[in-house]
C-alpha cells in the first residue's frame, strides 16, 4: 500500500532514518502539540502531487498553523478527502538531494537512484543528474552498492547519500518495501541529513509478517480502507466514483478493470471496482452480503450489474448464494442485471428467474439492460 | 526452456493433497496433461486421482524423469517449493498462488534465473497449449487451438478474451498467464524470442494492465528482436485511481509510474495495435488472422 507521508516517516524513523520533528493533526484545535516552528503544514493523502493540489503550506505562528490546517482538511484531491495534516518544523540552510530504492523486476534486484539535486518530481530532474545502480535483494549487498554509488558524489552530499543509502538499504529489506523515496533529502554543510519528504509503498502480501505495517489497518475508516477491507474480507473493493450509478459485482482484477474502462468510455458511471474471488466464497453468503452493504452506501447507485466469467465456479451454486445475499440486504432495492458465463448456466438461469433476474450470457446485452434501468429511473 | 509442452511432457504437482491440488490434478489430467507424480507430505495413501505420490520433488523427479512442475501451495510456502523444484532439476515451474510476498519473489527469480529454469507466476491462472495440455486453471471453453500466441497478466480478462476469440473462430497456440504480481518469473519480454521462433504462432496478443513496466519492456524487446508477426494489445486500468492496488498486487500506479498512457505510447511506437475494448480487439485480431 501507498503510505501517508506521516506513516512513512514514522516507519522510516523506526528503521534509523531521521525526519524533521512533526505531528499529525486531524483538527485545527490540536495546535497545542506542535514541535518548534516555523512550520510546514502538509495535507495527508495516499497519492503524490500534493503541492500542485494546494495541500502544502507554510506557517510562522500557531494561529497560522491552525488556519492552514483548517483550510487543508476536508479538501478533495485525486479523488480522496484530506483527513489530516502533518505539521513539521521547517528545515533551513540545507541543500536538497534525491535518494530512492525500488524494485527492479527484470534484474530481480533493487534499483538505487541518487542525485545531487532534489525537491522536484524525479521526472522533472535532468536525466544526466540521476545515478543508478542495481543490487541483489540482500541488506548488506544493497548497503554496499548504495555506498559505492554515493562515493561518486563529492563532499557533504556524498557523505549524506552514503549514510542515508546504508540506512535505507536496511529499511527497504526489513520492511519488504516496494519503493522508498526521500525527496528532498536535506543535506547540511557538515554532511548531516534528514528526510524532507517520503514516499513509501509496501507489499500487501507481506502484511501478515510485518506487524508494524499491519497495525496501520486497525482504523477501518482510515486511509488504507481498501487494504483493510481485503485483509478482513478477502476481496478487493475500491469505490472508483463516489457519485457512480452502477454497482459492480465482478470477479477477476483484469476483467473488472476493463469493464470499468469500457463503461466510462461509453458514458456510463460505475461506482466501484470489485474482485469478489468467487473461488473463495466456499458456499457462504458472508462476503456477498458485505459487498452488497458497501454498495448500498453509494448515494447515487441505481442498478447492480453482476459480471462473472467463471472458469471453475459452479454458477448454479453461486446464483443461490447471490439470491440469499440479496434477500439478506433488503434495503438495497435496485434492479439487478446478471451476466454469467461458465459451468452450470442452466441451473443458474432457473435460480435467478425465480428471483426475477434475467440471466444474460452476452455482456453487451447486459449493458443494454443496465441502460434501460438508468433511463427508467430518470 | 520453451513454454511449449505436449502430451509427453512429464509433469509433477507439488501440493497435490490440498483442495486445489485434488481438483486441478483431475481437471488437468482430463484435459490431456501428463501428470506423472504428486508431491505431498507422507500419509497412508499412495495415489490421488490415480497419480502416484512422493514425499519430495527429488524422489518424484528421480522416479519419473519429470521436467515440469506446477505448485499449488500456500503463498508463504512458494519460495521453498521453488527452491525444492530447482534443486530437483525441474526445468519449468508454474505457480498459480496469489499473494506471494514480493521479496520472496525477488529471491525466487534470482534462483530460477541463475539455474536457467523457466518460472511462470505467481498469481497466474497458468499456461496451456490449446487442445493438447494445460498447467493450471484455464477454462476449457476459452481454449481453442489456433495461430494466436497469448500472454496475459490477468486470468479473467484472458478467459473472456479467449472465449470471445474462440467464438469468433480464432484459436490460440501457446497461452501463457505471466501473472499479476509486480515481480514475476517470465515477463512478456522474456518470451518474445520464443514466440518469434514458434511455427504455430502467426500473431501475438498481450493482455496487460496498469502498474510496473512489463508492457514498456515488452515493446523494447519487440524492437530488439525485429519481431515480424503482428502484435496486438489490450491494457486494463485506463481509468483506475492512483495509489490503490486494483486487485492485482502489480496493478498499482503512483505518479506517472505504471500509468496507462506510457504503456500505450511505448507499445504503439513498437508497431503494436492497441485496442480500447474487448469487442474491438476480437474484431481486429479476427480480421488479421481469419
Amino acid at each position: 500500500m501507498y503510505l501517508l507521508e506521516h506513516d512513512a516517516k514514522l516507519l522510516l524513523a523506526h528503521h534509523g532514518i531521521p525526519t524533521p520533528q512533526g505531528c499529525l493533526l486531524t483538527d485545527a484545535a490540536q495546535i497545542n502539540q506542535l514541535p518548534p516552528g516555523p512550520w510546514i503544514v502538509k495535507g495527508q493523502i495516499t497519492a503524490g502531487g500534493r503541492g500542485k493540489a494546494g495541500l502544502i503550506k507554510t506557517a510562522t505562528t500557531p494561529v497560522e498553523v491552525a488556519a492552514q490546517t483548517a483550510g487543508i482538511i476536508g479538501k478533495q484531491a485525486k479523488g480522496r478527502t484530506v483527513r489530516a495534516v502533518r505539521v513539521e518544523q521547517q528545515v533551513h540552510g540545507a541543500s536538497e538531494a534525491y535518494l530512492s530504492m525500488l524494485l527492479d523486476p527484470a534484474a530481480a534486484g533493487v534499483r538505487i537512484i541518487m542525485a545531487a539535486q532534489g525537491g522536484m518530481e524525479i521526472e522533472s530532474l535532468p536525466q544526466d543528474a540521476l545515478r543508478i545502480a542495481t543490487a541483489a535483494p540482500d541488506a548488506s549487498v544493497l548497503a554496499a552498492a548504495a555506498e559505492k554509488l554515493a562515493a561518486t558524489f563529492d563532499g557533504a552530499t556524498g557523505k549524506a547519500l552514503a549514510e542515508s543509502g546504508r540506512a535505507m538499504a536496511g529499511a527497504f529489506m526489513a520492511t519488504e518495501a516496494l519503493l522508498i523515496e526521500i525527496n528532498p533529502l536535506f543535506v547540511h554543510s557538515d554532511g548531516s541529513w534528514v528526510a524532507g519528504d517520503a514516499k513509501f509503498v509496501t507489499d500487501d502480501s507481506a502484511l501478515p509478517r510485518q506487524p508494524e505495517q499491519h497495525a496501520l489497518l486497525a482504523n477501518a475508516d482510515g486511509p488504507y480502507l481498501e487494504t483493510a477491507l481485503k485483509d478482513a474480507h478477502g476481496c478487493d473493493y475500491v469505490v472508483v466514483d463516489p457519485a457512480g450509478e452502477i454497482a459492480l459485482l465482478t470477479t477477476g482484477a483484469g476483467l473488472s478493470m476493463m469493464l470499468i474502462d469500457e463503461m466510462r468510455s461509453a458514458g456510463l458511471k460505475p461506482y466501484n471496482f470489485l474482485d469478489i474471488r468467487t473461488g473463495g466464497l466456499r458456499g457462504e453468503t458472508k462476503r456477498l452480503v458485505s459487498v452488497l452493504q458497501w454498495m448500498h452506501q453509494g448515494p447515487n447507485v441505481k442498478v447492480l450489474l453482476i459480471n462473472i466469467f467463471a472458469g471453475i465456479t459452479e454458477l448454479g451454486e453461486f446464483s443461490q448464494l447471490l439470491v440469499s445475499a440479496l434477500q439478506a440486504v433488503p434495503d438495497f432495492k435496485v434492479p439487478v442485471v446478471a451476466r454469467l458465463v461458465g459451468n452450470g448456466m442452466e441451473a443458474a438461469r432457473t435460480v435467478l428467474a425465480k428471483a426475477g433476474i434475467t440471466l444474460h450470457s452476452d455482456l453487451d446485452a447486459a449493458l443494454l439492460e443496465v441502460r434501460t434501468h438508468l433511463g427508467a429511473g430518470q | 526452456m520453451s513454454p511449449r509442452i505436449d502430451r509427453n511432457t512429464k509433469v509433477i504437482l507439488q501440493g497435490i493433497s490440498g483442495r486445489a491440488g485434488r481438483l486441478h490434478s483431475r481437471l488437468m489430467h482430463e484435459y490431456g496433461t501428463n501428470l506423472v507424480a504428486g508431491v505431498a507430505p507422507p500419509k497412508d495413501i499412495n495415489k490421488i486421482n490415480g497419480i502416484p505420490l512422493f514425499p519430495d520433488c527429488a524422489s518424484a523427479v528421480k522416479a519419473t524423469g519429470a521436467t515440469v512442475s506446477i505448485a499449488l501451495v500456500g503463498a508463504y510456502d512458494l519460495l521453498a517449493a521453488l527452491q525444492e523444484a530447482v534443486a530437483a532439476g525441474i526445468q519449468m515451474i508454474v505457480t498459480p498462488t496469489e499473494g506471494m510476498p514480493v521479496h520472496d519473489a525477488l529471491k525466487a527469480k534470482r534462483l530460477t534465473q541463475e539455474a536457467g529454469v523457466l518460472w511462470i507466476g505467481g498469481s497466474t491462472p497458468g499456461m496451456a497449449v490449446a487442445e493438447v495440455a494445460k498447467l493450471g486453471f484455464l477454462p476449457d471453453v476459452s481454449l481453442k487451438s489456433g495461430a494466436l500466441g497469448l500472454m496475459s497478466k490477468s486470468g479473467t480478462l484472458s478467459y473472456e478474451s479467449g472465449f470471445r476469440l474462440a467464438q469468433r473462430g480464432v484459436g490460440t497456440s501457446v497461452w501463457v498467464g505471466v501473472g499479476g504480481d509486480p515481480v514475476k518469473g517470465a515477463r512478456y519480454s522474456d518470451l518474445v524470442p520464443f514466440y518469434a521462433a514458434d511455427a504455430q504462432t502467426r500473431a501475438l496478443l498481450i493482455i496487460g494492465e496498469i502498474g510496473g513496466r512489463d508492457e514498456e519492456d515488452f515493446a523494447e524487446a519487440l524492437k530488439a528482436q525485429a519481431f515480424a508477426k503482428p502484435v496486438f494489445a489490450l491494457i486494463a486500468g485506463r481509468t483506475a485511481p492512483e495509489g490503490v492496488a486494483m486487485g492485482h498486487a502489480g496493478a498499482l500506479t503512483y505518479g506517472s509510474h505504471g500509468g496507462y498512457a506510457a504503456k500505450r505510447a511505448a507499445l504503439e511506437a513498437a508497431g503494436v495495435t492497441v485496442f480500447d475494448t474487448l469487442n474491438a480487439m476480437v474484431e481486429g485480431v479476427a480480421r488479421k488472422l481469419l
